[in-house]
């Protein structure tokens, strides 16, 4: 992709007038995606992205220039407009490159470039088919299929030069239940950094069409959700959404560098409930948040957040590690060439705990049972988090009563952490898009079922 | 390879390859952006990026491709991917390359200054932006920044038809995110400024405007569950009308997405609502003379005094339906519908009015996670919001941490006043104030 004598002229450009730390992020991304409604295929698009970043680093300055042309001339314009961006610095020398290759083809079986788009639309179709066969109340399903594969190489000043390859599938099916005066949906959106080999294992095409019509059809005949503050169980899965949103992005340099967070500054503190142990974890194989190396060239790891309730770390990437005085810990990451690396989640979960999940709900009294969580937003600078639930269910003297719609959670980070008092055995993980500062990347939540004691529902 | 020759060899390649029409969407873009945070310009970005797209019909079916990269390969990559995916096209009604109308509205624009400001110039305006923000209130003892920044792009539009259209773009936006605090209490502040002469903008007012906003919203708390009287401000109601407009496009209904499906001619919104689209607005951000598919654009009545009078279509929802494009066609992958700078109305009163009218009740200023509380296809929404008591007809006390519930549908039924302040904040979707009559919200 680049040759380690032209990358080492651009560096040594871009960090010309007194930088003290270049960088060149390269990227050649080939996706594909295939779009079904009303029971037809509708548009199957395909697209090649190319382009090239170059940062660099005055101290705890940063400038980014990106461009698509990525020849040598392309580069090294890029370099110019970043040095001309800085005027004295320290200066630093560029390390001999150790160049290391860090994808792992093993891990793929079925690129889906190498796979016609007529075999990936049969599973399309596939999904389509049982939505509709679930009931005469779905008038519409849309399913969507997409791949990508995307190659990296990453080459800084201290030596990192390194490649990676990323593959992505995910189906996502969304079903429109109606009784032609009201329209209720659900939706399944299973994927993983897998190639297409993912639908013998872990993603059944029909089993999403099917599950996506239930939501659907479940929340049509469902009254609306009461309001009032109550105990809340989460069940497992994407409802690990509840510690993304209510304190994973509170946990990044990106709010924690610069004091924004309402948890800087307090390593080492009991920040949750004992019964919270919180992990991030970039190199689960074939998981759909994980790289073998971060966007900014280091290796990814299992990172524990907080441990039985206390804060141990933070996520950090390179320029937060400047502000912070600590490591990174190869958290640096980006949607695409177009974005500066910062801070992000990648695989991030509440770890399996002890207790019964039955005993869960039949002791919490009058709540809310949120089995499908939808997405969710926070502001770190106060911590203040809502989301929505996709599929609740009523819960009275510790008896589910009856499905309940449009409900949403909200409260505040610190708060809810501290609040929960329950954590379940079995944990699992689900595939979401976060978007932050560095654009909208493949994430993994997670967590067992958990309950929170007391938390504002949002309803009518 | 110069970009109008790639197009030209393109456009012969389609040809040769069996694909009997073709279409070019070019785009490209200068972007500058700097950001100044505790007194030093802590980020500065510069880029220059184009893409591609072609679309071509094989067979009387469509075909769509992309990229990034213009090498020779690009053209063999382009060529295959559209035969591929039109191959796999089952869509019951086609879309078809347009030749392209007689004649295409003029647009004025405002004269600008954006070539001749200087990247100091713009460093300068975010660091005075923050400075006046950060000493502009005790309370405010730092920003998440205050940020500067320039674009500047064209689109190109070329067929097999010999169409060749074209239309640039130029626009500053700047804006600062204080952060207030007083004992226990945080909160943020917004304010943005965009247009096209960044030397007009008064860049301590921005910062003071800013930290105003921030200060006014500390000490907020959750008021009792129960229903209200809810005023949305302009920017609440704004991002209501953004996540809601979806309702209003044909391809949705079309698609039995939109519960507004054949509903023309009919009541389905308060009288005093009125909704237009108008693509022409000066200044507007999506103002166009052409739309997505090479279409002109026009002005039009979306709703008039509550009656739906037309949806937003392109020129295959309209030909479905036996109409006129509406020119609100848009490329995303394939070919959808999508708004051009589309707005309610403004009434007479200020919202000083709507406050008094109303006696008590909350006004609503934010909207948080629209993207997931909000659903586009239901029109159900429970939403964190933020704002203030109204009291006594005039606004009081913060409030937060509270949730809006309600129904698109319903809500633009039960609208009781509209005020006079219409505003775009940054987006070509805009909105004046609305009382919205009573809605649960859930608090303490």
């Amino acid at each position: 992709m680049l040759q380690p004598h032209i990358a080492e002229e651009v560096l040594a450009r871009a960090t010309a007038t007194g930088a003290d730390f270049g960088e060149i992020y390269l990227e050649d991304q080939t996706a594909q995606n295939i779009n079904l409604r009303s029971g037809k295929i509708e548009t199957v698009t395909s697209g090649r992205s190319h382009g090239a970043g170059v940062r660099i680093f005055v101290g705890n300055q940063a400038v980014y220039v990106y461009t698509n042309d990525t020849s040598r001339e392309g580069l090294l314009a890029c370099a110019d407009k970043a040095a001309a961006a800085v005027n004295g610095g320290k200066g630093c020398k560029i390390a001999p490159f150790r160049i290391v290759h860090a994808e792992r083809p093993e891990e793929i079986r079925l690129l889906p470039t190498e796979i016609r788009a007529s075999a990936k639309a049969e599973k399309v179709r596939e999904a389509d088919a049982a939505a509709r066969a679930y009931s005469d109340e779905i008038v519409q399903a849309q399913v969507r299929y997409m791949d990508r594969v995307q190659d990296v190489l990453i080459c800084n000043t201290e030596g990192t030069f390194v490649t990676d390859r990323r593959v992505y599938i995910r189906l996502n099916v969304n079903a429109v239940a109606s009784d032609g005066k009201e329209n209720q949906s659900g939706s399944a959106a299973p994927g993983g950094g897998m190639g297409f080999e993912i639908f013998d294992s872990r993603i059944d095409p029909a089993a999403c069409g099917k599950e996506a019509a239930r939501q659907a059809v479940t929340m049509l005949h469902a009254p609306v959700c009461p309001a009032g503050v109550y105990p809340v169980v989460i069940d497992n899965g994407f409802g690990g959404v509840i510690f993304h949103e209510a304190c994973g992005h509170s946990l990044e340099a990106t709010s924690v560098a610069y004091g924004f967070s309402e948890f800087s500054g307090r390593l080492g503190e009991m920040i949750a409930a004992p019964c919270v142990t919180a992990i991030d974890d970039g190199t689960i194989v074939n998981e759909w948040g994980s790289t073998h190396v971060d966007d900014e060239g280091m290796p990814t790891n299992k990172l524990v957040l907080i441990d039985h309730g206390k804060l141990v770390n933070y996520m950090i990437d390179k320029l937060g590690s400047r502000r912070m005085n600590m490591p990174p810990t190869g958290s640096g990451r980006r949607e695409s060439y177009a974005w500066a690396p910062t801070s992000r989640m990648r695989n991030t979960y509440i770890a399996a705990g002890e207790d019964d999940e039955a005993d869960m709900i039949a002791s919490m009294g009058e709540g809310l049972y949120a089995k499908y969580m939808g997405g969710g937003s926070v502001n770190p600078a106060t911590g203040e988090f809502n989301f929505a639930v996709n599929e609740g269910y009523w819960v009275r003297d510790g008896k589910i009563l009856h499905p309940v719609r449009g409900a949403s959670l909200i409260g505040r980070g610190s708060d809810v952490i501290m609040k929960i008092d329950r954590v379940g055995k079995d944990c699992r993980l689900a595939q979401g898009m976060c978007g932050s500062r560095s654009g909208s990347i493949p994430v993994n939540v997670g967590q067992p079922m958990i309950r929170v004691s007391s938390l504002t529902v949002g309803g009518r | 390879m110069e970009m109008k020759e790639f197009m030209d060899t393109l456009l012969d390649a389609a040809k040769n390859g069996g694909i009997e029409t073709a279409e070019i969407y070019y785009s490209d873009e200068d972007s500058f952006s700097a950001k100044a945070h505790n007194g030093v310009i802590d980020s500065y970005e510069v880029s220059a990026t184009c893409s591609l797209s072609l679309r071509g019909s094989v067979n009387g079916r469509m075909g769509y491709a992309s990229t990034e990269a213009f090498d020779t390969e690009a053209i063999a990559y382009l060529v295959e991917a559209v035969k591929e995916s039109a191959a796999l096209n089952e869509a019951e009604e086609q879309d078809e390359i347009y030749a392209g109308d007689e004649n295409y509205p003029e647009i004025e624009e405002e004269n600008d200054d954006l070539d001749e400001v200087t990247a100091a110039e713009k460093l300068a305006i975010a660091l005075r932006a923050e400075e006046a923000a950060r000493t502009a209130d005790q309370r405010i003892p730092q920003t998440e920044g205050a940020t500067v920044s320039t674009q500047k792009g064209q689109v190109i539009l070329r067929n097999s038809y010999g169409l060749n259209l074209h239309r640039t773009r130029k626009l500053y936006a700047a804006y600062v995110i204080p952060i207030a605090r007083d004992g226990d209490s945080t909160a943020t502040g917004f304010k943005l400024e965009y247009g096209r002469k960044l030397r007009g903008l008064d860049p301590v007012k921005l910062g003071k405007d800013a930290a105003a906003d921030a200060v006014s919203k500390l000490h907020a708390e959750p008021v009792a569950s129960g229903e209200y009287r809810i005023i949305f401000r302009h920017d609440a109601m704004q991002s209501l009308l953004q996540t809601f407009c979806g309702i209003f496009s044909a391809e949705n209904a079309q698609q039995k997405m939109s519960l507004l499906a054949g509903r023309e001619g009919e009541e389905i919104a308060s009288p005093l609502i009125t909704i237009t689209d108008d693509p022409l607005r000066k200044g507007g951000l999506a103002t166009a003379a052409f739309d997505g598919e090479g279409s002109a654009t026009r002005t039009k009545a979306v709703v008039e005094k509550g009656v739906l009078k037309t949806l937003l279509h392109n020129r295959r929802t309209a030909k479905k339906q036996g109409v006129r494009t509406t020119g609100n066609a848009s490329r995303a992958g394939g070919m959808h519908v999508s708004p051009s700078n589309f707005y309610i109305e403004p009434g007479e009163q200020s919202l000083e009015e709507l406050l008094k009218n109303a006696g008590s009740g909350l006004l609503i200023t934010d909207l948080s996670g629209l993207h997931a509380g909000a659903n586009p296809i239901s029109g159900d929404f429970s939403l964190l919001s933020k704002g203030f008591v109204i009291r006594d007809g005039a606004q009081a006390e913060p409030v937060e941490r509270i949730t809006v519930a309600g129904n698109i549908y319903q809500l633009l039924k039960s609208v009781r006043a509209v005020g006079s302040d219409l505003e775009f904040p940054g987006s070509p979707i805009g909105s004046p104030s609305v009382d919205a009559g009573m809605m649960p919200v859930s608090g303490k």
